[in-house]
């Protein structure tokens, strides 16, 4: 696979610390025996796109099959300081921002490949200074031709979003990975840069069929002071990488990154985070959480780099899990490079099960089984939803996830 | 109402239960009393439905064979526990499991569900009663009460659901004086003819409060001995060890 600058780069190796959980060769295999979708003629409405992604009020972008959909998206009226758009617009700052995917650079060949083929790239960009209300919603529909002349082989897609938060703004972001039933794969990459004092909420939903395959890439950089608080929440796929690498460049910067994988079948989800330190006195964390039924497995490698020279530096990382089938499986590795003495760093993973005696509790008050163990495992996880700043998001996530796992569906609302 | 005959539960190899008999009429109260460790709390487990013991004999419930039901449908034909040692769900709301157990129990008695405003209102009435503050229903179950709290809690639990056969493990156990009392309280004010109770408790103060029909002492997994509410004071007197000497085996 060729890069940008026309290098050659390799598919990563389960060598790879990074790539050590991911079936790298069985995704290989599946990118190169799918096929692009034609751009027209999916049967993808508005009412489709409501019930997979949500209405959450903003601004919204939608891609199907990593094409950009006018009827489907809704961005004409944003607010000022806001623009949205595709990267191949021949608008001003819209270019600027493919200059500004200088920063995007690929690291692999799953990333070379999603620059070199992609089709269309969502574009973000927010105005210094510019505090925006409504949250911006990129939506990537994955409708995999399940009847037509491409039956025989999944559908790929290379979605690409690049979003620059300028400095002193503020923004929230939902990513959308969804799709229809059927064999998809999406190689998906996201950069968000955090200007000077910036802020951002963002929030990556994942809910893609379980036939589907799914790499994705988030690369976050973050200038002095800025704060970034993103919620991952990996649902769909049959294989799903999720991985996230975090750049603290400037001093003063906050991370927190809060996650959860729901996986049963014979799921594969596997987290991949990164945080690199490269400046003094910020702080991350990270705390991801999986729920792990029947045959699924579920992976989270979670490294800290803290770079030579830094000072007061505040990281945290924990991973709990919880595994409700004999077959299901947790793996969990911390990854710690610390090259710097002032630094205040923990990190902990948990493997349990659902509680006896809180499963005994509540049957004994006459809830029934599975209404008990919903319930439990909605606890678990509230962490994590409760995290998420908006109530349409988090009661789409809830409804998506008691139906993954085959739970009663519960309101998150009415839980607290 | 609950007839118990020949009931031996043993868990990990270890028998605990070893040939119990009772018969609790509709309306009655019973106390059980007993040295720790006798097996009080494995009974009322037993009863519940509690998985890990392996059980024989026979406990029935107006005729309803109690040890073939899920935990679950015991709570529907109108068993209760208040446990012991009540256990903390940290993320579950107290007032979403209430109302959950209330309308789950309702509908199985072919009840109409009670909407959140009016649950609401019942549940600060008897909260109120309990002088318990309603922010404990915004609360995580039991998560962080202090043990009384925790009781009171139960007492709570028990007054909504409306039980037919109350079982209270230790109730009383752990509280101050003005909670024994507003516990006490709880209890008595459930006590009804159609409603049996079988209250496990080492302090007679309580059955002062709660004054039983009938006083039993557990001991080796069996009833060694019943007797009106004398018997409790007796105990109190005398301690198991001398009060189960002085009887005849
Ligand atoms: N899970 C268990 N495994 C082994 N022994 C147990 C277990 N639970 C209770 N026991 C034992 O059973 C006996 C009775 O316990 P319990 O019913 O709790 O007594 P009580 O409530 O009367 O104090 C005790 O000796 C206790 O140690
Ligand atoms: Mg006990």
């Amino acid at each position: 696979m060729k890069a940008a600058d026309g290098s050659v780069m390799d598919y990563p190796s389960t060598k790879e610390e990074a790539w050590r959980y991911t079936p790298v060769d069985e995704i290989v295999s599946r990118l190169a025996a799918a096929a692009t979708m034609p751009a027209t003629g999916t049967s993808v409405s508005r009412q489709v796109v409501d019930a997979l992604a949500g209405d959450h009020g903003g601004p919204r972008l939608v891609f199907v099959n990593g094409v950009y959909d006018a009827d489907l998206s809704d961005h004409d009226n944003v607010p000022a300081g806001l623009w949205c758009g595709l990267a191949d617009l021949s608008h001003g700052r819209a270019a600027a921002n493919v200059a500004l995917a200088g920063i995007d650079w690929a690291v692999d060949g799953f990333l070379a490949r999603n620059h070199a083929d992609g089709h269309d790239s969502a574009v973000v960009v927010v105005d210094p200074g510019v505090r925006i209300d409504v949250p911006v919603h990129v939506v990537h529909v994955s409708a995999p031709d399940n009847t037509g002349e491409r039956a025989d082989s999944a559908t790929i897609s290379h979605p690409r979003t690049i979003i620059d938060v300028g400095s002193g703004s503020r923004i929230a972001l939902i990513q959308t990975y969804c799709g229809l039933d059927g064999r998809a794969v999406t190689n998906a990459s996201t950069t968000i840069r955090v200007g000077r004092h910036a802020e951002v909420d963002h929030c990556r939903v994942q809910t893609e069929s379980t036939a589907a395959t799914h790499i994705g890439h988030t690369r976050i950089e973050q200038e002095e002071g800025s704060r970034l608080r993103m919620i991952s929440v990996t649902i769909g796929g049959d294989i799903a990488r999720n991985a996230i690498d975090v750049h603290l460049h400037g001093p003063d910067a906050q991370t927190e990154l809060v996650g959860v994988n729901v996986t049963t079948g014979r799921q594969r989800h596997d987290t991949v985070v990164t945080v690199d330190h490269a400046a003094s006195r910020c702080a991350s964390t990270q705390r991801f959480t999986g729920v792990i039924d029947d045959h699924g497995r579920g992976s989270f490698s979670g490294e800290i780099i803290v770079r030579p020279g830094t000072v007061a530096t505040d990281a945290h990382q924990s991973n709990r899990n919880l595994v409700l089938s004999p077959n299901a499986e947790a793996d969990t590795r911390p990854w710690l490079q610390i090259l710097a003495d002032d630094v205040r760093c923990t990190h902990g993973a948990t493997v349990g099960r659902l509680d006896d005696d809180a499963l005994f509790y509540l049957r004994s008050r006459g809830i029934p089984l599975d209404e008990a163990r919903t319930m439990l495992i909605g606890a678990f996880i509230r962490d994590v939803t409760d995290a998420i700043p908006h109530p349409s998001l988090r009661t789409h996530v809830a409804a998506i996830i008691a139906a993954s796992n085959g739970m009663v569906a519960t309101d998150p609302e009415r839980m607290r | 109402m609950l007839h118990i005959a020949n009931l031996r539960a043993s868990i990990a190899g270890k028998t605990i239960l070893n040939g119990l008999d009772l018969d609790i009429a509709a309306g009655e109260v019973h106390a059980i009393m007993g040295p720790n460790g006798a097996g009080k709390s494995t009974l009322a487990n037993v009863l519940a439905g509690r998985d890990g013991y392996v059980v024989s004999g026979e406990a029935t419930f107006e005729g309803v064979d109690l040890l073939a039901l899920a935990p679950e449908d015991r709570a529907a034909v109108g068993v209760f526990l208040a446990f012991q040692h009540p256990v903390e769900i940290p993320g579950v709301g107290n007032m979403y499991f209430l109302r959950s157990a209330v309308n789950v129990v309702r509908a199985k008695r072919g009840l109409p569900e009670i909407g959140a405003m009016d649950f609401l209102g019942v549940a600060k009435e008897h909260m109120a009663r309990l002088e318990m503050d309603p922010a404990f229903l915004s609360r995580s179950v039991n998560a962080g009460f202090s043990g009384g709290e925790k009781k009171r809690n139960e007492i709570l639990q028990m007054s909504m659901l409306e039980p037919r056969l109350a079982i209270l493990d230790e109730t009383d156990s752990g509280l101050d004086i003005d909670a024994l009392r507003i516990v006490a309280q709880g209890i008595e004010r459930l006590r009804s003819p159609d409603r049996s109770m079988l209250i496990i408790t080492h302090h007679p103060r309580l059955l002062d409060d709660v004054r039983p029909d009938y006083v039993h002492v557990l001991s080796g997994g069996r009833i060694v001995r019943s007797g009106d509410h004398h018997l409790a004071a007796e105990l109190e007197a005398n301690g198991y060890t001398s009060t189960l000497a002085a009887v005849p085996a």
